[in-house]
């Protein structure tokens, strides 16, 4: 009993005294709190990333917007849109994680070396894989998320199959029914009746993503990237995750349709144009497309 | 008897006497669940609230066709009163009071393009269902600080789609909007124990408090916070009226 | 800072003071060193995410010019910018230096006679403070995947010239393995000479890059001059392998076709591997293969030289490998090898106009002396660096050339033959996106063999030296 008591009594003392801690405002890590954090590690493959490995990297590539102290508050911070990202918060638009979860050691590995298309982040693909995972670590290192939570489970995607006219017009039924519209606009220009009020999770106005420009999409521009983006979100941005109301074959569908929006030849771009298919219509009862 | 022993058993002595007072304590607390209730009223007349134009999406217009919806900043009755304020303990709960998360799973519902409630007040790691009423896709955003330990997420929800389910790791007044209709806010106000949120007369009761002196904290999402010592008897009820002025 | 057509070296007996007038006109021109605020400032980027220490470009710097001075995120082109923006670099060098000439030819007098007497060979120093050349950088982008880099270069004193002119497709056909670019540009050097970490007027060019036997008339095999041409450039999409195949007008880069319709080719590939903690490794090869004209056809008297219509092919060569070795954060090796071959034409001294003048003809019925051959050369290049932080670099380099055969028969093995060594450091008080700064130290010596004054009959050897320290700046 008395050992139980103790233990109570410990726990009492330690909940009043985190609740007597003042709580951090946004991104407020010192240095100091940095330095205590030199010790992260990252794992990709077989690559282990040492944050401390990467100190002299990230003052001579990233350190000019993302900061000393990894809130995005570099001294290029005021001229560039969009801002560079505020480490401190552990908040990633690209992930293979659900939303509202860490991103994998493999997720900001990949970023790394794949840049952010239509903003200032280059892709860093000219460093080593080892320069790389020493960077993840040491990105990791700016938010104390990583030591209160795990990475989040990868989402699992099946197998693409083949494309069929069916199932780009299947794909064309999830793109209503979701109403992707709303932001992308019915022929994906970006110019839904929303897109013209979204913000960030910061306030800031962000633009929805034009399927008509060429542009690669943020994440990636393979089908699994794009899979990938509706399925988990972007987090920090308005695109939200659809994992709970599209099914993983509808999701393939939905590839395949977006396909047909951008403006790169493809297959499905063919496929479409035989199949005479039509823009959604705005206007049209949910359900009756 | 060495020293060592010695000083073992004074330890043991103090810890037993600690323990034993705590025990005790709760166990008054527990005999005697009071309340905690009062009335919120707005200083002056209510402040205008702008209409919102839902015509960008036709579903939303349609809803409102002849109930015209507006900002929500300030929800005032015919008498002052002032609804959605979160009122709860900021300070006297025990630890145990605080950490204790309520069994209830509240429902924060999208119905015809704005949030019911508007103010969903939750403790911590309660559970609460976001759900949709509607027939157009929303995207649910709450917009907490990263650094409290709440992390932001944004999910959509088509029209039938399946609830949310969600909780929040920590206390902090959180933002919610949907991106596709700009004009929708919310908020999850997570706190730590028992709290209430005004109805639109104003009233609220704290239910389920132990005996004790305790601060207690308004919320008014534009106002602010206006906080007020409070003692509770066991078993019996204590009263705080808060007076807002609008900002 | 580098060996121009007429700086180059002809007359043995008139060496040594031409090795003092050469680093004169050496100190003279720019340093012509590509390190660009101005995409700094586009990017907002500082100047240690593109150079190892500028100018030098790193990995990353070298994908992006590979890429067309384009980042490939779909804001390269200059629609994105805000309007005021203006993509212009000034560049140069202020800065305090003495140079020491072992030997040089000088005049001796007698008292009371105002013509000088005799000669005495005796060492000449000089020093004070001086300016390098304005190098106006501008580049960039005309639109996505379409770039462009103009380099109006002036010497000291303030005459200019162009001494890069170029535009590029890029990325043709969406793949980085086709790019076309035509102008007057850079060689694909690896081993870039337009951006050295050196500045010195022997330490700041790669002998290797524009060696000429002593007596030899080809001027035009010079790999570190900027030549007018076309060029194919590809590159995988991490820019570990890359390739360039150049055509080039045989004129040095001379506007105005001042020679025949000779052409030349340049071939450069290279592969880096990831060795993981050691760094990226990189190892290549180059080759120069051209022909130049000999002949030069004349109109109204033997010196009326008909500009572009010269004939009388030779050919000459150059190839070598190069190496960027990394070994961990603070240690590099650079190196380059080279072969050289040029015609005995050449060899003889036929080829370019001195001065207007071409000494040597190859007219109707010219023969070479009996014996004349092919002269060749090799040589080396070893560029250590230590970098300390993006902030501070110290540089070392030894350089050598050993001719392998003469084209006179008889002549001394080893006349011409260069050692040089250079020292240096470079403190960068700050690194920001805006603007770059550079305390430069350096210390050049140079060794020539057989190049120097002589009062008798036998050849002897030149040291050159020079130490400066100066204020190296562009934004």
């Amino acid at each position: 009993m008395q050992r139980n008591n103790l233990r109570k009594w410990s726990l009492l003392l330690g909940a009043v005294a985190i609740v007597a801690l003042p709580m951090p405002s946004w991104a407020q890590l010192t240095k100091y709190d940095l330095e205590s954090r030199m010790g992260v590690e990252s794992h990709v493959g077989n690559i282990t990333g040492h944050a401390k490995a990467a100190k002299a990297d990230y003052r001579r590539y990233c350190v000019v917007c993302h900061g000393e102290l990894g809130d995005g508050n570099g001294e290029s911070f005021p001229w560039i849109d969009p801002k560079p990202r505020d480490f401190q918060l552990g908040v990633f638009k690209c992930r293979s994680t659900p939303t509202g979860t860490l991103p994998t050691d493999q997720d900001l590995f990949d970023t790394l070396a794949r840049g952010l298309d239509r903003s200032n982040m280059p892709q860093w693909s000219t460093f080593t894989k080892q320069q790389r995972a020493d960077l993840v670590a040491w990105v990791k290192h700016f938010s104390p998320r990583w030591t209160n939570e795990k990475p989040g489970t990868p989402i699992t995607i099946p197998p693409e199959p083949e494309v069929t006219p069916e199932r780009i017009k299947a794909g064309r039924d999830v793109f209503a029914r979701v109403q992707c519209w709303k932001c992308h606009g019915v022929l994906g220009q970006a110019n839904g009746p929303s897109a013209a009020t979204l913000t960030d999770d910061l306030g800031r106005p962000i633009a929805a993503y034009n399927f008509t420009e060429g542009a690669r999409p943020k994440c990636g521009d393979t089908d699994r990237d794009i899979y990938r983006i509706f399925m988990t979100g972007l987090d920090g941005t308005p695109m939200p995750s659809f994992a709970d109301n599209i099914k993983p074959d509808e999701a393939w569908d939905l590839v395949f349709y977006l396909r047909t929006l951008m403006s790169q030849n493809s297959k499905e771009k063919a496929m479409a144009k035989q199949l005479g298919l039509k823009p959604v219509d705005p206007n049209a009862p949910a359900g009756q497309q | 008897m060495s020293k060592r022993y010695n000083f073992a058993a004074v330890l043991s002595a103090v810890v037993l006497i600690c323990c034993g007072a705590l025990i005790l304590n709760q166990n008054v607390n527990a005999a005697g669940e009071g309340k905690i209730t009062g009335t919120v009223k707005l200083d002056g007349p209510a402040p205008h609230m702008k209409g919102i134009d839902m015509g960008k999406d036709p579903y939303c217009a349609k809803a409102h066709a002849n109930d015209p919806a507006h900002l929500e900043t300030y929800v005032v009755g015919a008498d002052g009163g002032l609804a959605n304020v979160v009122v709860y303990i900021s300070e006297g709960l025990s630890g145990s009071a605080a950490a204790e998360s309520s069994a209830t799973e509240p429902v924060f519902d999208q119905k015809n393009c704005m949030y019911t409630p508007h103010v969903l007040g939750l403790t911590v790691e309660q559970k609460f269902k976001v759900t949709t009423s509607d027939q157009t896709t929303h995207n649910i955003h709450p917009l907490p600080n990263p650094m409290t330990g709440n992390i932001p997420w944004n999910q959509s929800q088509p029209p039938g789609a399946a609830p949310v389910e969600k909780s929040w790791k920590a206390p902090e007044m959180i933002p919610v909007q949907c991106n596709i209709h700009p004009w929708m806010h919310g908020w999850f106000a997570v706190v730590k124990g028992p709290h209430a949120t005004s109805d639109t007369k104003g009233t609220y009761t704290i239910s389920n408090v132990p005996a004790g002196n305790y601060t207690v904290t308004a919320w008014q999402e534009a106002a602010g916070t206006q906080t007020q010592k409070v003692t509770v008897a066991a078993g019996g009820a204590g009263s705080a009226n808060f007076t807002f002025k609008p900002k | 800072m580098r060996l121009s057509s007429h700086s180059r070296l002809r007359d043995v007996s008139y060496f040594g003071s031409l090795v003092l007038i050469a680093v004169f006109v050496m100190l003279a021109c720019s340093p012509r060193a590509n390190a660009l605020p101005a995409f700094a400032r586009k990017y907002g980027l500082r100047c240690s995410a593109c150079h190892e220490s500028w100018p030098m470009l790193n990995y990353f710097g070298q994908k992006f010019k590979d890429n067309g001075y384009q980042l490939m995120n779909d804001r390269d082109a200059p629609i994105w910018q805000s309007p005021g923006y203006w993509p212009v670099t000034f560049r140069m060098v202020s800065m305090w230096h003495r140079v020491s000439t072992g030997k040089v030819l000088v005049d001796t007098y007698s008292p009371g006679l105002t013509d000088p007497t005799g000669v005495a060979i005796q060492r000449i120093t000089t020093s004070g403070f001086d300016l390098s050349g304005l190098d106006l950088h501008t580049g960039g982008t005309l639109d996505k995947n379409i770039s462009f880099f103009l380099l109006p270069s002036s010497d000291p004193a303030g005459s200019f010239h162009f001494e890069t002119v170029m535009a590029r497709l890029d990325n043709l056909f969406g793949s980085p393995w086709l790019n076309i670019k035509l102008g007057k540009f850079e060689l694909d050097n690896l081993l870039s000479e337009k951006r050295p970490l050196t500045l010195t007027g022997n330490g700041g060019i790669y002998q290797l890059y524009h060696f000429i036997p002593v007596g030899d008339g080809n001027i035009f095999g010079q790999i570190g001059d900027n030549q007018l041409g076309a060029e194919l450039m590809g590159h995988s999409w991490n820019d570990r392998t890359r390739y360039s195949a150049a055509l080039l007008s045989s004129n040095d880069g001379t506007t105005q076709l001042p020679y025949g319709n000779a052409y030349s080719g340049f071939f450069t590939a290279s592969q880096a591997f990831d060795t993981g903690k050691a760094g990226v490794q990189r190892i290549g090869f180059y080759a120069m293969i051209g022909q130049a004209p000999t002949t030069w056809r004349t109109s109204g008297g033997a010196t009326g030289f008909l500009p572009g219509a010269a004939i009388g092919n030779k050919s000459f060569s150059r190839e070598g490998f190069v190496g960027q070795f990394y070994f961990g954060q603070h240690v590099d090796l650079q190196v380059v090898t080279q072969h050289g071959q040029d015609s005995a034409w050449f060899g003889q001294g036929y080829g370019d106009l001195i001065d207007g003048v071409a000494t040597l003809n190859n007219t109707t019925g010219t023969v070479l002396p009996a014996g004349s051959r092919s002269p060749s050369w090799n040589g080396v290049l070893f560029e250590p660096h230590y970098i300390y932080s993006p902030q501070l670099i110290f540089i070392g380099r030894y350089e050598t050339i050993r001719m392998s055969q003469q084209s006179t028969p008889g002549t001394p093995s080893n006349l011409g033959n260069i050692s040089s060594y250079t020292l240096a450091f470079r403190y960068n008080p700050f690194m920001t996106s805006r603007a770059g700064f550079a305390w430069h130290n350096e210390y050049n010596w140079l060794h020539q063999d057989g190049t120097g004054p002589s009062l008798g009959l036998t050849s002897t050897n030149v040291n050159t030296s020079e130490v400066m320290t100066g204020f190296d700046f562009d934004f």
